[in-house]
């Protein structure tokens, strides 16, 4: 059985050993001079990556023209956001972001407990499979429930009406419904993501100890498993329920015409359809939302402070599967009917597609290979992969590393300030992704004319880092929580260095968790536009922007072959991981 | 006789001196007018010297994903070996990077592809844009083209009404706005949203000024049921969702040929947006750039916008093209929107519109 040691951070460091070494290793190791420069160097890095284009949004939001107009301050835009309307849209925004993130949580939990912790039948393909439709631009997936949902011509209403002989659809995917569904689509994937690993990474005897006490299997996973999960849970679903409220596609898609507004269709209204692009709104609304959100931030921190959830500690563990008898094919059932709903069916709609010159007539005489052949010869395109591949891979890596070192500074030290760059690192999730674009481009075009960022590809690579640290964070932070504070200590007992400690026990043991935290990191990289389309240059267009521009031209078709060749790689990048990082683990 | 005589030879000098001043003066108004033509033709040369040198031209342009910009482009490097650099975004974003850009003294653009609308607040509001220089295409121009905001007009995008063919016999089809009103369509419309800027506006715009407030309130009562994704609209019309969809970009016809769709030219005209080139402040190949926004003008490049299906901004482009292009491209214009009226205007939408 293994025991807890709650110990508090505080007693940690006291008794934390203190090492000599280079002056690179003295400021991560502890001195007080090299902590200084170790945190104001996080500080300022996170600073000029989430403060400085926050505080240009600032400017907008309190000036009555974006920056380098000649205007004035005031509050108009604040006022401006004060109306009942807008009380009434963030209601609904609300309303519908817990309506998908509480469905959402319980079922990646579900999905992650089965795949990590149970004797499922194919659980390592599954694994992958069920996460595929996190990978797929939304606007893609988007019009696929539209074929397949919409009340006139659904494929899913066609054949539920030559069943029933019923006049009535089955599911009008334009409503309410359909606006959660599709949010769920994205949000189940990323927190089955988030959680399977914390799963994994939990030692079965704590539950064994709950069992050989008495507790029901019910009672144990409510009060040791979810208990023991609460930073990986309350970080998913701040991530999860945060992006509902910033959530734009599926309510435009499917909101719209049933007259469902949100805040996010509001904010891009008021940039975009309006007479004059009124910035002064739309960064009013988001700093109001933004500091909303912060209260949940705030939640959480008192929600885990002074708490211990270690699981990974000193004495071995066995990461044990659950028996399940012939429940197993009851578990192995319920993931293939998640990934017939939610990958097959939306999935098979673009792959069918593709080959056909229009989505949806799957006539002999349509039948055509001519969308692969545009895909494959358009230059544009391949120049498009070349950028956003370094950019992912550059991108994803720093993010990640950055993210770790945050991850580790506000988790498992008590340096002065942890808590500050800690909140730091979750600004850019609270900001909505086409006002946090405008805040890039206004912050790197206004740098002094020496500091050549604005239209290279630097100014890419540091938005996505910044839009992809949040994310990073909270990836590391859960797993940081499970490590007990007994194995860092003793690789540091028995003379390791600061950096061969990270390597072999913070690195080796949270390497899941990275490697999720790279892949999310990457994709994001991947998909990201609202900035993208602001900041690139000639010659430096990436995936989103093609992708942009062939579905403004109505190229649907061709959006999906390149849809569907980025779920291809996202298949080979978690086998890579599931399979080959895993057995180097196994070796570290 | 000798009278008749000195008559003749006193009329002859009489034509003779006419002749000459005439002659004389006629040389002289020639001459006047042909040294300024052959001066703007030298000046003009400079222009095509200096362009060329410059050998790069930076163009931005809101219309995004047009493959006739490539086409365009390309057309004029063969014309001029200048290469052309293209950066798109749609209209607010790239709007914001051009101002944002000069704001910070960063000037990389030269010439900016952009609607009527979106020129006069580049002009009046964010100052980012340069007088219009005259050059030798820009004088052939129809007249109804010539701005009082500084834009070179290019071409017009027409936009009519599309209609599934399954769904909608010949008969019944719509032949002009006013039938949209009529309530067999109550339910089977499927509109572009007119409460914001786009081409559902452009719709509400030109018909209630036009034909007037009762029939955009008739068509209110149609329950229509609104979106903003203009292609993909038109995929879930052909695949039957909705009997009609409007308005559509008719040049967008070509695309859909083989789906159950037809595109109707409302008998009182087609709804436009005119493009166009604006030359930006400080641009970096101001003679590329002015070359650009004459080549766009030429019969070469109106060609080009014609066989889409685009309105010419100059006369005799449009004979050989096939019948169906040729009716889009001639489509008589019926009404456009007008920056200057577009808060009041999107006001009245929501109110119609509720």
């Amino acid at each position: 059985m293994t025991i807890i040691h709650n110990r508090s951070l505080d007693d940690i460091a006291e008794t934390a050993p203190t090492l000599g070494g280079n002056a690179v290793t003295r400021a991560f190791s502890g001195g007080s001079i090299g902590r200084l420069i170790g945190m104001l160097a996080l500080i300022a890095i996170l600073g000029f990556l989430t403060i400085y284009p926050l505080a240009m949004l600032l400017y907008g939001s309190l000036h009555s023209t974006p920056p380098g107009l000649a205007g004035e301050f005031n509050l108009n835009g604040y006022r401006a956001i004060m109306t009942t309307q807008n009380l009434l849209v963030l209601v609904n925004t609300v309303g519908i972001s817990l309506a998908k993130t509480v469905p959402s949580l319980t079922i990646a939990v579900f999905l992650a407990w089965i795949i990590a912790r149970t004797d499922t039948p194919f659980r390592g393909t599954l694994e992958v499979l069920i996460t595929l439709p996190f990978f797929i631009p939304p606007i893609l997936t988007a019009m696929a429930w539209g074929m397949l949902g919409n009340p006139q011509v659904g494929v899913i209403n066609l054949v539920w009406r030559s069943i029933s002989g019923s006049q009535d659809p089955l599911v009008n995917v334009y409503s309410y419904g359909g606006v959660v569904w599709h949010m769920c689509q994205y949000s189940i994937p990323f927190l089955f993501l988030f959680t399977v690993d914390a799963f994994r990474a939990m030692d079965p005897s704590l539950e064994e100890s709950s069992r050989m006490c008495g507790a029901s299997r019910w009672t144990t996973f409510r009060k040791i498993t979810l208990l023991l999960m609460l930073p990986v849970l309350t970080s998913s679903f701040m991530l999860s329920f945060i992006r509902g409220i910033e959530s734009f596609e599926s309510p435009l898609f499917f909101g719209l015409p049933a007259g469902i507004k949100v805040i996010t269709t509001d904010i891009y209204e008021s940039i975009n359809h309006r007479a004059t692009p009124d910035y002064q709104y739309a960064t009013a609304l988001s700093f109001a939302i933004m500091g909303l959100m912060f209260l949940l931030v705030i939640w959480q921190w008192a929600l885990l402070r002074g708490k211990s959830f270690q699981t990974v500690t000193g004495k071995g563990f066995r990461p044990n599967v659950m028996e399940l008898g012939p429940w197993r094919w009851v578990t192995f059932g319920f993931c293939v009917l998640f990934f017939v709903i939610t990958v097959v069916l939306p999935v098979g709609q673009l792959l069918l597609g593709s080959f056909f010159r229009f989505f949806g007539f799957y006539t002999y005489e349509m039948l055509t290979l001519e969308h692969y052949r545009a895909v494959f010869s358009n230059s544009e395109f391949w120049r498009a992969v070349r950028n956003t591949m370094m950019l992912g891979l550059l991108g994803a890596t720093a993010t990640m590393a950055l993210g770790a070192v945050v991850a580790y500074v506000s988790v498992r030290t008590r340096w002065r300030g942890r808590s500050l760059i800690d909140g730091m690192a979750w600004l850019p999730w609270m900001m909505p992704g086409m006002v946090l674009g405008v805040g890039f481009l206004w912050a790197f075009a206004m740098l002094p004319g020496p500091i050549p960022i604005y239209g290279t590809v630097w100014a890419l690579l540091l938005a996505y880092l910044a839009l992809g640290t949040p994310v990073a964070v909270r990836v590391m932070t859960g797993a940081y929580h499970q490590l007990s504070y007994d194995l860092e200590e003793c690789s540091r007992v028995h003379g390791a260095s600061w950096f061969q400690t990270m390597w072999r026990i913070m690195v080796a043991l949270a390497w899941p968790a990275f490697a999720v935290g790279w892949v999310l990191t990457f994709f994001g990289i991947m998909r990201e536009l609202s900035a993208s389309i602001l900041l690139y240059s000639v010659g430096s267009e990436t995936l989103a922007v093609v992708l942009l521009k062939l579905w403004a031209n109505g190229n649907a078709e061709q959006v999906s072959v390149i849809g569907l060749m980025m779920m291809l790689l996202v298949i080979l990048f978690r086998w890579v991981q599931l399979r080959f990082i895993k057995a180097r683990i196994s070796k570290l | 006789m000798t009278s008749n005589k000195s008559m003749t030879a006193a009329t002859i000098r009489q034509w003779s001196r006419r002749f000459f001043l005439t002659a004389a003066g006629g040389i002289a108004i020639a001459t006047a007018v042909w040294q300024p033509v052959q001066a703007q033709d030298a000046e003009w040369e400079k222009v095509v010297e200096a362009g060329k040198k410059e050998g790069t031209l930076v163009l931005y342009t809101a219309l995004v994903g047009q493959p006739s910009t490539k086409k365009i482009a390309e057309a004029f490097t063969e014309e001029y070996g200048i290469s052309v650099e293209v950066l798109e975004a749609r209209a607010s974003e790239i709007r914001e990077r051009v101002r944002v850009e000069q704001a910070a003294g960063r000037f990389a653009a030269d010439v900016m592809f952009t609607s009527e609308g979106q020129t006069r607040l580049y002009d009046a509001e964010d100052k980012s844009v340069d007088p219009l220089p005259v050059t030798p295409n820009s004088q052939k121009i129809k007249p109804q083209f010539k701005l009082q905001v500084p834009m070179a007009s290019v071409m017009t995008i027409p936009y009519g009404i599309m209609v599934n063919t399954g769904l909608v016999k010949p008969a019944d089809e719509p032949k002009s706005w006013k039938d949209l009103a009529d309530p067999k369509w109550q339910g089977k419309i499927l509109a572009d949203d007119p409460r914001a800027i786009g081409a559902g506006y452009l719709w509400f715009f030109s018909t209630y000024d036009r034909i007037g407030e009762d029939y955009v309130r008739k068509v209110a009562g149609q329950k229509l049921v609104f979106t903003r994704d203009q292609r993909e609209s038109q995929r879930r019309t052909a695949r039957g969702e909705y009997s009609i969809y409007m308005p559509v970009i008719l040049t967008d016809m070509s695309d859909l040929k083989g789906l159950p769709v037809k595109f109707v030219i409302p008998e009182e005209g087609v709804g436009y947006v005119l493009y166009g080139n604006v030359l930006l402040k400080k641009a970096p190949h101001p003679n590329a750039a002015k070359l650009y926004l004459d080549f766009l003008q030429s019969p070469t490049a109106q060609k080009i916008y014609a066989s889409l299906g685009n309105g010419p901004v100059i006369e005799g482009v449009t004979e050989g093209l096939p019948a169906d292009i040729k009716a889009i491209s001639e489509a008589k214009l019926y009404g456009t929107s007008d920056s200057r009226r577009q808060n009041e205007m999107l006001a009245k939408a929501k109110d119609v519109f509720k």
